[in-house]
């Protein structure tokens, strides 16, 4: 147990808040810097919505704050920074953060029966190395020419010097480099503690569905990161030094480089990132489910051998999403059955997850709402995700809206939901009080609904045909029949961030007057909740042994003889699981 | 500041076709003008759509897409509302006085059935959508042979911020010689017709889309991609650029006109014999073609 010393709790202000090492505050330091960040984000979307409805007219508040030089409107070149910093911010400093960040760090030791991560000061700088690229993000707007401009893709020669001159776009491109640096060190630091660090007895098949899906993503962020690092530091290269790794055409000098080069290195790296931002939040739904439906994880190994198998095939499909760059039409249908292979794993979970609602006992709590939401829109997709695996469909499809309406469910609305279900799920763990379940379920409401409506919204155009990034799409005659559908979908949008003001006043007013919520609000049995709300700062004194996987519910032993539908995994039980002698020798021998 | 509306700007008059059977002498003082008047004089009036299908199809092929995409979509219909439903039942059904099942799901009976579910989601929606889309792929938009054949029309295009130039081979028969037809944003095919084209850029990425040909490729400084169509209707349909390429890409539009094969003669012929007239040696950066690239 030298590994794991217990620390006393530091005195200072400055090393308990700021500077600090414990995993638990900087989980909330991620938290806090994911919301803003998020809020950020969040606004820019809603400036390309009213584009879409009413383009070119005067943008309502934020135009008379921001835009008094066009008169309050959007302009063709503000337009462009809008779409790019919205997804780049989305992806990188808001739900990386808050899933990954936020949960991994807070969920990772807690629920293995740790005392901290394995690397604390590790920890702390790769959340001071993040808020650095945050600062950079911010600084990019300040630049002449603006901010970054080439998309959240930033295909080179569109993010080279010739595309977006300045040096906006290339502080995005360091900037992403950082973020980068920082999630490889979270993501070490992950991978090594839940290998080194997991409780006497917690085998691999004892974890919780949340520690598989975070662990996983940290696997595919130590591995893929580093390609996105040097993608953008070659584009670095060839802005800042005269280098021409993607320079071709008439602003090459020489024979030049390739534009498509970036694209592999952008896609070996941006298909995992799919599946990094998801697999928290499957993980989270799995357990949830669970939980509430009072009923053990349904096939528990086949959602994690799913997991894994989803981990593993998203690093060899990347080639979707270049199928109109003149692609080898083998390496395409290699790309294509890969692609579709995918499903089955994807079914696994959705039928296990379904399998453990039946015959259950449901309680419809917040978290839970908020997990079957996630369900829902995942749902809707995976399975629009489908008809852009295979060519001669995308061939229509792609850099449409459908593209945007398909990732936005799976990336922007199944994470948005997986991660409010954390947040409203360890909430009490987080801060020792309750939410308040009234609000908790208003902002459900908005949120579920319109989210599925702005998309849904998204999907319905692109398959009329509208393309991503236009900034006036009814230029074009066979659009202008669009432009209601694209109004009744912007205000879905404004409803959705109207929506989040319940979750503002829930947050902030549960912190400081929510009812005492005690150890274990919700009665389930992972580690998190054997311990006090908060916990203290070593979290476990002893370190726990652990008997028996996450979701003991419903055991009729455990019902006659205890009294109550679950079983701590703390918690050892005659008859459930304790004859596997493996299992026995780790909660011995450790 | 006034509000503008960005959609109210003159994007292309409504105008006339040409009328080939002008006499000798107005056709040489026409001679003196260089090709882009005969884009200028461009007749685009491209119909809008209604409704939210997708836009009319009026290419050989598309019709495989179309079925594609909608059969699959009917297959995912099915499968969403059985998983709504199974969901809403749960809930109704076993809800907080139901007593939950102790039931972990480990039984190989139950991993049997979840396994068979998927393989038959797999085989029969993903295994449909892999069949058809290589069959198409092989048979019709990849098979670009089908463009090579001497009744084909063959056009290179080039992107460019934020313009679309076509070039379209002379009298001669070659690419990138003085009689070469050079367009912008003004792309005239012949129907009934195999049309082969070949894309680069100069710039940026570009990405060349006709939505209702059901046609896509990019357009990438340094690389040729080819596609091919067939029309089946005549008309003006819009030329859409697809990827991100700057702040005025939403205007990079270009307009593709299908035209009766005879109509396509005449306009072609004399538009070559202008171009001729119009050449300048001298003018390096108009000579921008290249020979077409074989299979």
């Amino acid at each position: 147990m030298d590994l794991q010393p217990i620390h006393h709790e530091p005195t200072t202000f400055v090393k308990k808040y700021l500077f600090t090492t414990d995993h638990k505050v900087i989980a909330k330091q991620f938290l806090w810097a994911g919301l803003l960040f998020l809020l950020w984000g969040g606004l820019l979307a809603m400036m390309i919505r009213w584009q879409w409805a009413y383009p070119g007219e005067k943008v309502p508040v934020i135009g008379d704050l921001f835009l008094k030089e066009s008169g309050g409107a959007i302009t063709p070149d503000l337009y462009p920074k809008l779409f790019t910093n919205h997804g780049l911010i989305m992806i990188f400093w808001a739900i990386t953060p808050m899933l990954i960040g936020a949960f991994g760090n807070y969920c990772i030791p807690l629920m293995i029966g740790a005392r901290d991560m394995a690397f604390p000061l590790l920890n702390m700088l790769s959340f001071w190395v993040f808020v650095l690229s945050q600062i950079m993000v911010g600084a990019s707007f300040f630049f002449d020419n603006g901010a970054a401009a080439a998309a959240w893709i930033s295909y080179p020669p569109m993010s080279g010097n010739i595309g977006t001159p300045g040096h906006g776009q290339t502080m995005m491109m360091a900037a992403i480099f950082v973020t980068g640096v920082a999630t490889i060190m979270g993501g070490i630091n992950y991978v090594t503690t839940v290998i080194r660090f997991r409780a006497p007895g917690m085998t691999w098949m004892r974890l919780p569905l949340t520690v598989w899906g975070l662990w996983l993503t940290s696997v595919l962020n130590v591995l893929f990161v580093p390609v996105l690092g040097s993608a953008g530091l070659l584009l670095i290269l060839d802005r800042m030094f005269g280098t021409q790794f993607f320079v071709a055409g008439a602003n090459a000098t020489g024979t030049g480089g390739d534009p498509i080069l970036f694209q592999h290195l952008f896609w070996i790296f941006g298909h995992p990132e799919v599946y990094i931002l998801i697999l928290p939040a499957w993980g989270i739904v799995g357990d949830v489910i669970s939980f509430f439906s009072r009923k053990p994880a349904y096939w528990y190994k086949g959602t994690v051998i799913a997991l894994i198998a989803v981990t593993v095939l998203s690093a060899v499909v990347y080639g979707h999403h270049m199928f109109m760059t003149g692609i080898n039409p083998l390496l395409g249908q290699s790309f294509m059955i890969l692609t579709l292979v995918i499903s089955i794993p994807a079914e696994v979970l959705f039928l296990n997850w379904l399998h453990t609602m039946w015959k259950g006992s449901i309680r419809l709590t917040v978290p839970m709402i908020f997990a079957l939401g996630t369900v829902f829109v995942f749902g809707l997709g995976g399975l629009t995700g489908i008809f852009l695996g295979t060519i001669s469909t995308d061939i229509y499809l792609h850099d449409t809206m459908y593209v945007v309406g398909h990732f936005h469910y799976t990336m922007a609305a199944a994470t948005f939901l997986g991660t409010f279900c954390a947040i409203y799920f360890w909430f009490p763990k987080m801060f020792g009080r309750k939410m308040n379940p009234m609000l908790g379920k208003l902002h459900f409401w908005f949120s579920f609904i319109f989210i599925t409506l702005v998309f849904g919204g998204q999907l319905v155009v692109g398959y009329a045909g509208q393309p991503r990034w236009f900034f006036d799409p009814y230029q074009y005659t066979f659009l202008q029949h669009l432009q209601d559908a694209n109004i009744k979908t912007s205000w879905a949008a404004f409803a959705l961030l109207f929506g989040q003001v319940f979750f503002v006043i829930n947050f902030f007013k549960s912190m400081f007057a929510g009812e005492e919520a005690g150890d274990n609000p919700w009665e389930v049995g992972t580690l998190e909740w054997t311990i006090p709300s908060p916990p203290p700062v070593h979290n476990f004194d002893p370190i726990p042994t652990v008997y028996h996987g996450p979701h003991e519910y419903a055991h009729p032993g455990v019902l006659e003889k205890m009294g109550k539908d679950w079983l701590g995994q703390d918690e050892a039980f005659d008859g459930i699981e304790l004859s596997a002698s493996t299992d026995e020798k780790v909660a011995q021998g450790a | 500041m006034k509000n503008v509306s960005w959609r109210n700007l003159p994007t292309y008059q409504k105008g006339e076709h040409l009328k080939m059977k002008w006499c000798k002498s107005i056709q040489n003082l026409v001679a003196f003008f260089s090709v882009s008047l005969v884009s200028a004089l461009a007749y685009a009036q491209p119909q809008p759509e209604s409704g939210y299908n997708l836009p009319r199809d009026v290419s050989l092929d598309g019709h495989r897409i179309d079925w594609l995409i909608n059969i699959t979509m009917v297959f995912c219909i099915i499968l969403f509302v059985i998983m709504c439903i199974w969901m809403l039942w749960a809930i109704f059904l076993h809800g907080k006085n139901h007593k939950a099942d102790y039931d972990t799901g480990d039984s190989k009976h139950h991993i049997l059935i979840a396994c068979t579910i998927s393989a038959l989601i797999f085989f029969v929606v993903d295994g449909n959508l892999f069949y058809n889309s290589v069959v198409d792929l092989n048979e019709a938009f990849w098979n670009f042979e089908k463009a090579e054949g001497p009744d084909a029309v063959q056009i290179e295009v080039n992107g460019r911020q934020w313009v679309w130039d076509a070039r379209y081979k002379g009298a001669d028969g070659k690419f990138n010689t003085a009689d070469d037809i050079v367009t912008r944003n003004d792309i005239r095919v012949p129907i009934n017709t195999p049309i082969g084209m070949q894309l680069t850029s100069v710039d940026v990425i570009h990405s060349f889309f006709l939505p209702n040909l059901r046609v896509k490729s990019d357009a990438i400084p340094g690389d040729v991609n080819r596609i091919w169509f067939q029309a089946t209707d005549t008309g003006d349909f819009e030329i859409v650029c697809v990827q991100h390429c700057g702040a005025a890409h939403y205007k990079m539009r270009g307009i593709l006109t299908i035209m009766p094969e005879n109509e396509y003669k005449a306009w072609h012929d004399e538009a070559s014999r202008r171009a001729k007239l119009a050449f300048d040696p001298e003018d390096k950066s108009a000579q921008w073609g290249w020979a077409w690239e074989e299979l």
